[in-house]
């Protein structure tokens, strides 16, 4: 039919028909965020109303709570690990523990954490592993009193997810809390995490995540974020405000139809039965948080036990956001391999009544747009030049519709950042309002195009079977100010 | 689709832009203004209360110049969310103060604005304000209202029915006990805790006769709560329940069964009855806790651990193997170990 690319892309239908397919997919995400929007805003007014009848301060004088322990894995973490290990063991919570896994590490984290905290190793034979897990070689433990909360276990490098795996095998909290030892947790993070098991009625509670915020020229003291201020470079910027987007409309959109399927692996909390349950993370994808909340969904459904997986509009954990191009080309190149793995690991979801509306609603919508935008873009744009060369485009039209939906873009970032500062007190100056809706309105010029190289990166890495773990992720560090 | 149909739409979403900047906008003016508003409210109101619980005789602070102060600062029936305000700052100042000045407060909140507005919220149609207004009830000590509130016990909001509970324990204590056990809707987890904390906070003196009347009850919640009271409160004379549902049916209760035991000590006779039960629990993780308590609260009884350490248990059996490893009875593990694999080499030690 057709004998060259010039007659391909010169063809009428094929113009029309991927005009149509475009146009139907952008309208699709539109509507979809539409949606998102008012369902967001619902979920976090009512998550605001019921946490009146539940206050943190009521749970820190109860006696009754269950303990929870965080795990936090670390892999030559030694520059700021000390630091970071002071902010995990302040936490407002009555009954926690900190366990901190050092995955062989090369650096001299190990070192300086028996120096610090005064440990004490002890024998690792009696361990019971009920995950599998790259061997234990000690435990340690300190012997001064203050810090009986917390267990550092050093073992053979076997990844993140291994590490926190072995975190899980040694807990023995009804629920545990997987962190990334260089965030910065809030201090009342575990007390209002804790709120939905607390308040679990007629559905077991079987994830609950809490927001994501930038912290990188923040100022940090005594390993609590002090003060919030905005990132100095575009960069980290930008991200400020694609994560107020993603976590305060996305994923409170999904938390309010209980159709979440990622709680970030930088902070969230489970029933460490049901992570056993289910085998812990999956150390062969570098999607290990993804994979795990749809495991653990595809466990419940098949037992068909009630159950729901939560979200809190309130930013509980600070993240350092990549501070260079390469590196955020490297974040995103991994985790679109890791949402490719874990899509296709779990393709038997796809528009399957068993699982019911996560079978043919939430699986299909991470396929069609989490996993799909990239790749719809990447062809838009091999469209719009071949169709330009051969002079199918109405530049004026083109240009018109460009700009139609660069400003609804720009309209669901402004609502966002609306949204956030009207429920938040992060951002107050006007001048930081401003700075972040200039950001949103340039994200798609400066920041969105890196973005979509690093997913296909990782898309092209997976397609060829390039082999990529996770890649150097070099950090700055917080702004620490000492006592 | 024409170009002048994509110039329409360009321009409403243009002008939903401009509105949600106006809105950014005036969101900032109204919270820089609110908050001087609430400033101003909550300091007069810490005058108020200091000056009429310390009353200067030279001069004294008349109802009057209260209710005056109070409209001056914006207390007016028509600015809600300013009385909402002044009745948060009223519940928390009463929550600090004890004694003499606690009854004296009360007699001021009973003369001053605003009025019944706690009460009205009950017959509202949204569960938040009922909720809310069931919870200033009990927190200001209304019991006159109790009737109106009692009635929503077992409501089919959450909410609604958590604050009528809580409300049945402020007004009635340990009479609450009467009702509580039995309600048709489960209690969640942080129910139980607010009863009992509620209880204790308040009434502080066990009143066994209704707890052994509740004892008859056959919901979940319900013995959950009783173990959990049974706890908060030390009752040793009644650690005979908690150990009666060691062995449930039910995941739940077992778990509740466990963790309210570990407050206790116990007798060997008792502790030779909890080890019956131990092989009962058919959860090896629920089985692994128990075990900790055994270890931790009796003497090392090499037969129990024995028989343990030759059951189907892999999980348990480690833990055994450590307890008895710990305690003198290597040659024990040893000679499991070999057993499971004969020409293995222990490397332990």
């Amino acid at each position: 039919m057709w004998d060259s690319g010039e007659g391909f892309f010169g063809s009428y239908y094929v113009y029309w028909i991927s005009v149509f397919l475009f146009i139907g997919y952008g309208a699709s995400l539109v509507t979809l965020y539409l949606a998102g929007i008012i369902l967001a805003r619902r979920s976090i007014k009512r998550t605001k109303q019921r946490s009146i009848f539940l206050r943190a301060e009521d749970i820190v004088s109860a006696t009754d709570i269950p303990s929870v322990t965080i795990i936090a894995p670390a892999y030559n973490e030694g520059l700021t690990i000390i630091e970071n290990v002071r902010s995990l063991l302040s936490m407002q919570y009555p009954y926690y523990e900190l366990i901190l896994v050092n995955d062989g590490s090369k650096d001299d984290s190990l070192e300086k954490l028996i120096r610090e905290f005064d440990l004490e190793r002890q024998d690792a034979t009696f361990i019971t592993q009920p995950i599998p897990t790259a061997s234990v070689k000690y435990i340690y433990r300190s012997r001064q009193t203050k810090y009986t909360h917390l267990t550092v276990i050093d073992k053979n490098n076997g990844g993140k997810a291994d590490a926190i795996n072995a975190g899980v095998n040694f807990a023995n909290t009804e629920l545990v809390i997987f962190t990334d030892v260089d965030c910065i947790i809030e201090q009342d993070a575990i007390l209002k995490m804790v709120r939905p098991y607390l308040e679990e009625d007629d559905k077991e509670i079987i994830g609950c995540g809490g927001g994501i915020g930038i912290a990188n020229d923040s100022i940090i003291k005594n390993g609590i974020l002090s003060e919030l201020r905005l990132p100095s470079g575009l960069i980290p910027m930008h991200q400020v405000v694609e994560y107020i987007r993603a976590f305060l409309l996305g994923r409170m959109a999904w938390s309010e139809i209980n159709g979440l399927m990622l709680i970030s692996g930088a902070f969230g909390m489970y029933p460490r039965k049901r992570v056993i349950e289910v085998g812990g993370f999956n150390p062969k994808t570098v999607g290990e948080d993804l994979e795990l909340c749809i495991r653990l969904r595809m466990h419940m459904e098949e037992r068909k036990i009630p159950y729901k997986v939560v979200y809190l509009p309130e930013t509980l954990c600070w993240t350092e956001a990549p501070s260079d191009y390469n590196i955020l080309i490297r974040q995103r190149d991994r985790w679109a391999r890791g949402l490719w793995e874990t899509i296709s690991l779990h393709k038997s979801l796809f528009l399957n009544p068993k699982y019911r509306k996560m079978g043919m609603l939430y699986y299909p919508y991470w396929l069609i747009f989490e996993f799909g935008a990239p790749v719809v873009e990447f062809l838009g744009i091999i469209c719009m030049i071949a169709f330009g060369i051969f002079g199918w485009i109405n530049w004026s039209f083109a240009i018109l519709l460009f700009f139609a939906a660069y400003l609804v873009g720009c309209v669901f970032s402004t609502i966002a950042i609306f949204m956030y500062i009207k429920s938040f007190d992060h951002y107050t100056k006007p001048k930081q309002i401003v700075e972040l809706l200039l950001v949103a309105y340039l994200e798609p010029f400066l920041y969105h195009p890196f973005l979509l190289f690093g997913q296909i990166k990782g898309y092209y890495k997976k397609f060829f079977d390039i082999t990529s773990g996770w890649g150097n992720m070099t950090r700055k560090g917080f702004k620490v100010v000492k006592k | 689709m024409n170009e002048e149909s994509i110039l329409l739409f360009i321009k409403i979403v243009a002008a939903v832009l401009v509105i949600y900047w106006v809105s950014i906008a005036v969101s900032l003016i109204y919270r820089k203004i609110r908050r001087a508003r609430l400033n101003k409210i909550e300091i007069a109101f810490a005058d108020i209360v200091s000056r009429y619980l310390y009353n200067d005789p030279k001069d004294p602070l008349s109802l009057d110049e209260i209710k005056r102060r109070l409209v001056k600062v914006g207390i007016r029936s028509r600015n809600r969310n300013n009385i909402q305000f002044l009745i948060r700052l009223m519940i928390r100042t009463q929550r600090t103060i004890l004694g003499r000045n606690f009854s004296k407060l009360q007699k001021l909140y009973t003369e001053i604005p605003p009025y019944g507005v706690s009460v009205k919220k009950i017959s509202s149609w949204s569960w938040y304000k009922k909720a809310r207004g069931i919870r200033e009830i009990y927190e200001m000590n209304q019991s006159q209202y109790s009737d109106e509130i009692f009635k929503y016990r077992d409501d089919k909001n959450i909410y609604v029915r958590r604050e009528a509970q809580i409300a049945l324990v402020v007004f009635l204590g340990w009479g609450s006990l009467r009702f509580l056990p039995y309600l048709q809707r489960n209690l969640t987890l942080w129910q139980q805790i607010k009863i009992v904390e509620k209880l204790y906070d308040l009434y502080p003196k066990p009143e066994l006769r209704w707890l052994h009347r509740a004892y008859e009850t056959e919901k979940l919640f319900g013995k959950k709560l009783l173990m959990r009271i049974i706890r908060k409160y030390e009752l040793h004379d009644e650690i005979g329940y908690i150990i009666d549902n060691l062995n449930h049916e039910d995941y739940e209760v077992r778990e509740t069964a466990i963790y309210c035991l570990k407050t206790f000590a116990v007798s060997s006779s008792t502790m030779e009855y909890i080890k019956e039960l131990y092989n009962d629990i058919p959860d090896a993780t629920q089985q692994g806790q128990l075990l900790n308590y055994i270890y931790e609260n009796s003497d090392i009884d090499l037969d129990f651990y024995l028989k343990q350490l030759y059951s189907e248990n892999e999980e348990l059996k480690l833990s055994i193997a450590e307890i008895l490893w710990n305690n003198g009875y290597k040659e024990k593990v040893q000679e499991f170990y070999y057993q499971q694999y004969p020409k293995a080499t222990l490397n332990v030690g």
